[in-house]
């Protein structure tokens, strides 16, 4: 198993994984808009152990955790969302979408600023929520009803970064001098501010300053219609 | 020359643009007439009209009023630019090109038609037209980054990276204020210009940079990784070994760390002890680390190896963890290695089994039933197989756990490799009916449906957990989602079917939706440069450069190019080649055409009723109008070799040569006649195996052709086959090659299919009777595979063979499970 950065050449076969595992899909293009978005917040584990036919076979994907940040939080506060989250019925068993969860946490934090990160799970999916409350520490925030577009109920589930600020300190530098890990003990603090309300914007400009309001005859709609797909269209 | 247009009218010609916008285009079209009235040949507003129409989805008649517009006004930035747009709507980008530069020239300050026209360069990949564009906007707006930054990724793009730098440069050095630590996109770009640096081969500057950004840097894991990177690189060692101690330390499961420390460390590869001792230590650190434990095995031997994937098996079985054996089989390459393990599960299940006194397992997957996984798909692998005992096993866990998915689903793969599909989907039913909240069973078992030629009931599974809001029912919901395994398999199943229309819709659907992702990347040359996140970007443009060499692509691509193939030799019957159950096959289409037509009437209904005003759901619905859903249209072409050439491009292009993708284009170029092509293909195939009973077939026949064809070829032509074509002897005796080859490789079957079948060919006594005979002959074969015998199958089937029916007849006798011969 090899647990890395998801990169675009991985897409199709996620695409794949997530059409095979669940209910809830996505075309390409949402997967690019996530991979460009954020490159940082979604992880891929690759069976490394199949055998390759060619030397020109992609990486078989087992699972994917596919993440972002939420681009005009409602509350104010910046912080991650879980897209997708997906391991082969075959590859169960052995952590790897906990370690997925983690390694993505890890860089909401450090990159982003992230305070805390959502995600939305199936009221009937057992397994999904014990991973989510038991491994990973996430509490139930409330119950969105008719989430789903079956008519399911979804759990709102949250959980607090502010442990991982630490780790990310102690990751920083890794094992450098004294001075360095000062330093970057330092590193931690900045980053956490940017979620101060208000300041979202800074970090990272969701929309052009320059095409507000001018006569664009050319695409109507660009990438920045994904942004609404997400909570109307999908799950 | 802009035409003048009174006060009012002129407020309305704004409206028009406004509402085109706003996508109101109903309103958008009713000011549009209202300035028509007065002024018909207003070329501006019949632009934006035809704009209008066009979003609309009536693309013909937009393009007939562009086309009008712009004669009216041919000095008219804006007809010209919405020319060029109708042109990129069509996706011919090359005209959309010129029409976009042609209202530039009239109009050179517009940022708009500057900016339409750079994503089009760069979508077409004219990087230095690309590199224009942008130095222009740059010139425009050198205040804003992004256009620094899009100027330097022009420059990187077209692989100057020495002028990407210093575009990156200069920006740096106009700044004033230092840019804040938090600021993302200052973040992002000076990594991309470190990862520049780097590109260029400097890693001794590159790691300077990097020092010298790397603590305010944001990304934090692509700092640590090309720190380390750059270390090596310059032999840095002791640094090296910290940095990648350090990435382990954040990520334990990612192979390559391992490697690379190992190789910094410069441990020598045969001291395997050494190498484990590394792995130990990080197994110790991360006990729930998989990588860590299992990694090893890959390397050791001999009694280490025996004792360490006890340890291992033991501490998988004793979790029960089902992917024990997906962790382990590519060992089975080394035949010590699969000994080993194969007895170690067995030693497992033995002492599971004398100590069943403290059955205090509740789960009855961990222990002994892990135990009766593992040696269920042990049997059942190809490297290790023994069918008889795969279904023992796989019984006695379903005897223990008979509700669990997992011995089940493996019972129906069991199945699946005694060649009966028949049984096969049903005992994949079986397992999908355990789980019925699962979708990974529900894919299995509707593919192992299509396997079976089920091709409805395989719909009808899938349909289980698509969104059916949509009229035209499951389908279009795997369409829009882009469900590629599906059009695949169904395509395939449909082929075996004898049905090529829809067979050929399947694989133009696949064909398609790879069209659609090379347009997606559109709208991110500008998103990217506003999101800044340069670095992936470039790796997105990279992959889209050979999206099509992915085997989803070649998969589906084969599969059409096979169809057309068989249609331009006649040999497909488009009433389905699967003589048998001819009527069965056609009251089957028969009734799909009428649920398609059906649906498409409702669809087009249920469009009637929307309002246009909500022109999402319009759009949608005009787009989703298949005017030839079952495929006939595609099967009526008269052209086939041009419809394959169409696959087959991409295919040459960036498919690697693997003798299954390369042998069909051998075919196809010889049969039309395009020799230096043919030529190409086959020596790739040879390079690769030329015993490959395929490659041999491909060989006679393409010497065959030129032999008789070879005078009447251009002499450059005959030059290019004189020096290339050196496999084999230009006058070897076709007949003696062909009995050469099939005493060489003597009691493999699939060779001997391949040289009888070449024997009408190169030997003038034996005609096609004869060969069909002796091919059915070869049931008698020792070691003939079911396989072997459904591969003759087809090539009876193709010829309409008098021996066809003995053939199957026999066959069925021989191997009674198998669905093909029932």
């Amino acid at each position: 198993m090899d647990i890395r950065l998801l990169r675009s050449s991985d897409l199709p076969l996620i695409q794949h994984a997530n059409l095979e595992n669940l209910p809830e899909n996505y075309f390409m293009k949402y997967y690019l808009y996530h991979a460009l978005s954020w490159p940082q917040l979604s992880y891929v584990a690759v069976d490394v152990s199949r055998p390759k036919k060619t030397p020109y076979d992609y990486p078989k994907i087992v699972g994917y955790v596919l993440a972002k940040m939420e681009e005009e939080p409602t509350d104010g506060i910046q912080h991650g969302h879980i897209t997708s989250l997906s391991v082969m019925r075959t590859h169960r068993k052995l952590g790897i979408a906990e370690k997925l969860m983690r390694q993505s946490q890890l860089a909401m934090v450090e990159t982003f600023g992230a305070k805390y990160v959502s995600l939305h799970v199936r009221v009937s999916n057992k397994a999904a929520i014990h991973l989510y409350s038991k491994t990973l520490g996430f509490d139930r925030e409330k119950i969105e009803e008719k989430y789903y577009a079956d008519g399911e109920d979804a759990h709102c589930m949250k959980l607090d970064l502010s442990s991982i600020k630490e780790q990310v300190a102690a990751f920083a530098g890794g094992p450098e001098s004294e001075d360095d890990a000062s330093e970057a003990e330092d590193e931690g603090e900045p980053v956490g501010d940017v979620g101060k309300a208000g300041d979202e914007g800074k970090q990272i400009p969701s929309r052009p300053k320059e095409t507000k309001r001018k006569v664009k005859v050319g695409r109507p709609l660009g990438v920045a219609g994904l942004v609404e797909k997400d909570e109307s269209k999908h799950p | 020359m802009p035409q003048p247009l009174s006060a009012k009218e002129n407020s309305l010609f704004r409206q028009v643009i406004r509402n085109y916008e706003d996508k109101q285009y109903k309103r958008g079209l009713k000011a549009a007439e209202q300035i028509l009235k007065k002024n018909p040949k207003h070329g501006d507003t019949m632009a934006m009209k035809a704009l209008i129409i066009n979003q609309q989805g009536n693309t013909d008649e937009a393009f007939t009023l562009g086309k009008q517009a712009l004669m009216a006004d041919m000095k008219s930035h804006i007809c010209w630019h919405v020319y060029g747009l109708l042109y990129r709507h069509q996706k011919n980008f090359e005209e959309a090109i010129k029409a976009y530069k042609s209202a530039l020239k009239l109009e050179p300050d517009s940022l708009q038609i500057q900016r339409d026209l750079a994503f089009l360069q760069v979508q077409m990949r004219d990087y230095q037209g690309y590199i224009q564009s942008r130095t222009a906007m740059l010139q425009a707006r050198s205040q804003v980054r992004q256009n620094w930054t899009a100027l330097a990724v022009a420059h990187h793009l077209a692989g100057d990276l020495t002028q990407a730098e210093t575009v990156l440069t200069k920006y740096e050095e106009s700044v004033k204020v230092p840019p804040s630590k938090l600021d993302f996109e200052n973040s992002e770009a000076v990594m991309y210009k470190n990862t520049i640096i780097a590109e260029q081969g400097d890693y001794q500057r590159a790691l300077e940079h990097l020092e010298s950004i790397a603590k305010s840097n944001l990304d934090r894991l692509a700092v640590m990784e090309l720190r380390a990177e750059y270390l090596t690189k310059l032999e840095k060692k002791e640094e090296a070994v910290k940095a990648y101690r350090a990435l382990l330390n954040r990520n334990a499961e990612h192979p390559e760390y391992y490697n690379k420390l190992i190789e910094v460390m410069a441990i020598p590869a045969e001291d395997t002890a050494a190498k484990k001792a590394i792995y130990d230590e990080y197994a110790e650190k991360n006990p729930r680390s998989d990588a860590a434990k299992r990694l090893p095995l890959d390397f050791i031997s001999g009694d280490v190896f025996r004792e360490a994937a006890k340890k291992y098996l033991t501490f998988m079985l004793d979790k029960g963890v089902p992917s024990t054996f997906a962790n382990l089989k590519h060992l089975y390459t080394d035949s010590s290695k699969k000994e080993a393990l194969g007895s170690l599960a067995h030693e497992y299940l033995e002492a599971k089994k004398s100590d069943a006194g403290d059955a205090k397992t509740d789960d009855p997957f961990k222990g002994e039933g892990a135990a009766l996984y593992y040696l269920a798909q042990h049997y059942n692998y190809h490297l290790s197989r023994d069918l008889t005992k795969a279904m023992e096993f796989v019984n006695r866990g379903i005897e223990k756990a008979p509700d669990n998915v997992e011995f089940q689903m493996t019972k129906a793969r069991i199945v699946k490799h005694t060649g009966n599909t028949q049984k096969a989907s049903e005992e994949m039913e079986k397992a999908r009916n355990l789980d019925l909240k699962d979708r990974y069973i529900n894919t299995k078992a509707a593919k192992y449906q299509l396997r079976n030629n089920e091709t409805e009931k395989g719909l009808e599974t899938v349909g289980l957990f698509t969104r059916n809001d949509s009229p035209a029912g499951p389908l279009n919901d795997l369409l829009d989602m882009q469900c590629i395994w599906f059009m695949t398999e169904d395509g395939e199943a449909q082929v075996r079917k004898g049905n090529v229309g829809l067979a050929l819709k399947r694989f133009h659907t696949v064909y398609n939706i790879f069209d659609v992702w090379q347009e997606d990347q559109f709208d991110f040359h500008s998103f990217s440069l506003r999101k800044g996140q340069i670095r992936a970007y470039i790796d997105m443009v990279r992959w889209e450069d050979h999206v099509r060499d992915h085997p989803f692509y070649s998969r589906a691509a084969l599969g059409a190019v096979k169809l057309y193939l068989d249609m331009h030799d006649g040999k497909t019957l488009t009433d389905g080649a699967n003589g048998d159950d001819k009527n069965g096959d056609a009251a089957e289409r028969k009734k799909a055409a009428k649920k398609a037509r059906k649906a498409e009437r409702e669809a087009a209904e249920k469009a009637a009723k929307q309002d246009p005003n909500k022109p999402k759901a319009a759009v949608d619905e005009t787009k989703k109008k298949d005017d030839d859903p079952d495929g006939l249209k595609l099967a009526a072409t008269t052209e086939p070799l041009v419809e394959a050439t169409k696959f087959l491009v991409h295919l040459l292009t960036y498919t690697p040569p693997r003798t299954s993708r390369r042998n069909s284009p051998v075919s196809r170029f010889t049969c039309a006649e395009k020799y230096v092509l043919a030529l190409g293909c086959l020596n790739a195939a040879l390079a690769l195996d030329a015993s490959h009973p395929t490659v041999h077939e491909h060989t006679i026949r393409f010497l065959q052709a030129i032999r008789s064809k070879m005078a009447s070829l251009p002499s450059k032509v005959q030059e290019v086959i004189k020096s290339e074509f050196t496999a084999i002897a230009p006058s070897t005796d076709l007949e003696e090659f062909n009995d050469e080859f099939l005493a060489k490789h003597k009691g493999s079957v699939p060779h001997a299919i391949a040289a009888i079948k070449m024997k009408e060919l190169v030997d003038e006594e034996v005609d096609q009777a004869s060969v069909e005979k002796e091919l059915a002959g070869l049931l008698a074969a020792p070691g003939i595979t079911f396989e072997d015998a459904q591969t003759i199958l087809t090539v009876l089937r193709g010829s309409r063979s008098k021996e066809l029916d003995g053939f199957k007849k026999k066959a069925a006798e021989k191997w009674p499970e198998v669905t093909t011969f029932a």
